[in-house]
């Protein structure tokens, strides 16, 4: 195992002018997504414009949280050195309520005991007073 | 409407010796060779390449500045793909559509890879992982989704779990796969491989097994492609572009899957194949049990899953059973992938695989030659295809 001081820091995520409102929503334990005025659908990945109908007329709306397990992988390569201490763990696709899929890690389960339509919910791991990175645990 | 059929032909393929390179070495080297061997076995002069087209740029490939200038080309018509794999099937089009509008008589497709530069593949920083929307594999570095397996490994996991399937199930597509890679004296696999030993392999991304990942080791091709009045005066048999479709993108499309599967944000009703998946038939004017051999993007085992399902060989969901019993291995029902494919013989992004669907129309392969090939498929699960005929 690589010493504690030879591991880096996480990567943040990329924000930019239309994912910052999602960012702005996880740090007060939301968890947002675009929806479009026009067509009335809800999008993933954040973008621009509504994908739907091209609209580029939307807000941000605040959803459950809430969604099931649609697919579900363990790394247990190391790729990044920043994951050294957490090799084997998960990266999920959870399709949420509301629709649209979105990646995350799924925290307290083990790993073994995760599966496909698993009812999760969202819960926020605050990183710095900008970034709070969001999750999903069983519910 | 318009068609590319038999309006270009393949008059020239070179491959370096595939093996491991290190860093240091400039994929220029491997690239070198590949063009002296293309232009010999395509019977023309290096000043009558007027025309490149480059898949895969630096870092780890080259550009097309550099490759014309280092090979003292003179080039009137250039382009270049996305630094990525996949998109040879389109640089193919490309070259045939140049050529057919006189825009180059002599288009050289030119890739070399030496993956040794591209440290390991998903590290945080790489090109791929920066975009706000995630990356082409659905790279999340915070995540810790940072490598490409990740991609068809969610995929691999949906698939069994929708289909019942297992990885038992997809170590026979490894296995069959291998079986042609040990008729090739190209292929940098050398050992037969079992079922056993597949499922015993270290998982690297789970559900995925370590031979279930392909050979990133390095190489370099070339395939030089010019219309049909010069390809009859060449050395060998031309080998014709009978037909090709591109490659699809959209909401409908996730990498490592299939249409319809349920990844990202796929609709798991979609239906497959459609019309527009099955255009390459039309357009060679042949249909699919006409086809001799079957070549795909075989990065990870699972996607030669995608790819059946997505051309109709199978119904969805069926793929897992169709692979079974050496039905895609040498002498089976379809032989998929006959050089071992980037599973067994080299990751090329694919254009080993146009090199082989070439030797095998010319009847150059020897022991794993196919008897009668006539008709070759290119086709992926994202879509594209090319069909070859001699
Ligand atoms: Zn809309």
């Amino acid at each position: 195992m690589t010493a504690q001081q030879d591991i880096p820091a996480k990567p943040l995520p990329a924000i930019s002018d239309f994912n910052r409102p999602f960012w702005e929503g996880t740090r007060v334990n939301e968890f947002r997504m675009q929806r479009c005025n026009h067509c009335k659908k809800l999008w993933a990945p954040n973008g621009p414009v509504c994908p739907h109908c091209f609209s580029d007329d939307y807000h941000w709306e605040k959803l459950s949280g809430k969604g099931k397990i649609a697919s579900w992988v363990v790394f247990h390569k190391l790729y990044h050195k920043a994951f050294a201490n957490e090799i084997p763990y998960n990266v999920a696709f959870v399709e949420l309520e509301e629709g649209p899929r979105v990646i995350a890690n799924i925290v307290g389960v083990d790993n073994k005991d995760i599966r496909i339509g698993m009812p999760v919910e969202a819960v926020f791991e605050k990183i710095n007073e900008i970034v709070t990175v969001p999750k999903f645990k069983p519910r | 409407m318009g068609t590319m059929r038999d309006r270009a032909a393949i008059i020239g393929v070179g491959n370096n010796q595939y093996g491991k390179m290190t860093a240091a070495v400039s994929p220029l080297v491997p690239l070198a060779a590949a063009f002296k061997n293309a232009l010999a076995d395509a019977g023309i002069q290096r000043d009558e390449v007027d025309g490149i087209l480059v898949n895969i740029g630096t870092p780890f490939g080259v550009d097309y500045d550099q490759v014309s200038e280092a090979f003292g080309l003179d080039i009137r018509f250039s382009d270049q793909t996305w630094t990525h794999g996949r998109q040879m099937s389109g640089v193919l089009a490309h070259a045939a559509m140049a050529v057919d509008a006189g825009l180059a008589n002599y288009v050289a497709c030119v890739c070399s890879i030496n993956w040794a530069r591209a440290g390991t593949v998903g590290d945080h920083g790489q090109f791929q992982d920066d975009r706000e929307i995630g990356g082409a594999h659905f790279e999340h570095p915070y995540y810790g989704m940072t490598s490409p397996g990740g991609a068809w490994a969610m995929a691999a996991r949906k698939y069994f779990d929708r289909y019942g399937a297992t990885s038992a199930d997809l170590a026979e597509v490894c296995v069959s796969i291998r079986e042609h890679a040990l008729r090739n004296p190209l292929a940098v696999m050398k050992k037969p491989l079992t079922v056993a030993e597949h499922q015993a392999s270290r998982y690297v991304c789970e559900p995925l097994h370590l031979y279930d990942y392909c050979q990133t080791i390095g190489g370099a091709c070339v395939v030089i492609v010019t219309t049909p009045e010069r390809a009859r005066n060449g050395p060998h048999k031309p080998i014709y572009i009978a037909g090709h479709q591109g490659m699809c993108a959209g909401r409908a499309e996730a990498t490592g899957a299939r249409p319809g599967l349920g990844i990202h944000q796929q609709d798991e009703s979609y239906p497959v194949p459609r019309e527009r998946d099955l255009l390459v038939y039309k357009m060679a004017g042949v249909e699919r049990s006409d086809i001799d051999a079957f070549y795909t993007y075989d990065a990870m085992s699972s996607i030669v899953w995608m790819a059946l399902e997505r051309f109709g060989f199978c119904k969805p969901g069926e793929a897992w059973q169709f692979t079974k019993g050496g039905r895609i291995g040498p002498g089976g029902e379809l032989p998929v992938n006959t050089h071992g494919g980037l599973l067994s013989e080299a990751h090329v992004s694919g254009w080993n695989h146009i090199i082989e669907m070439v030797r095998q129309l010319r009847g150059e392969c020897g022991e794993r030659q196919l008897p009668n090939a006539e008709l070759l498929q290119w086709g992926t699960n994202r879509g594209d295809s090319l069909i070859l005929r001699n």
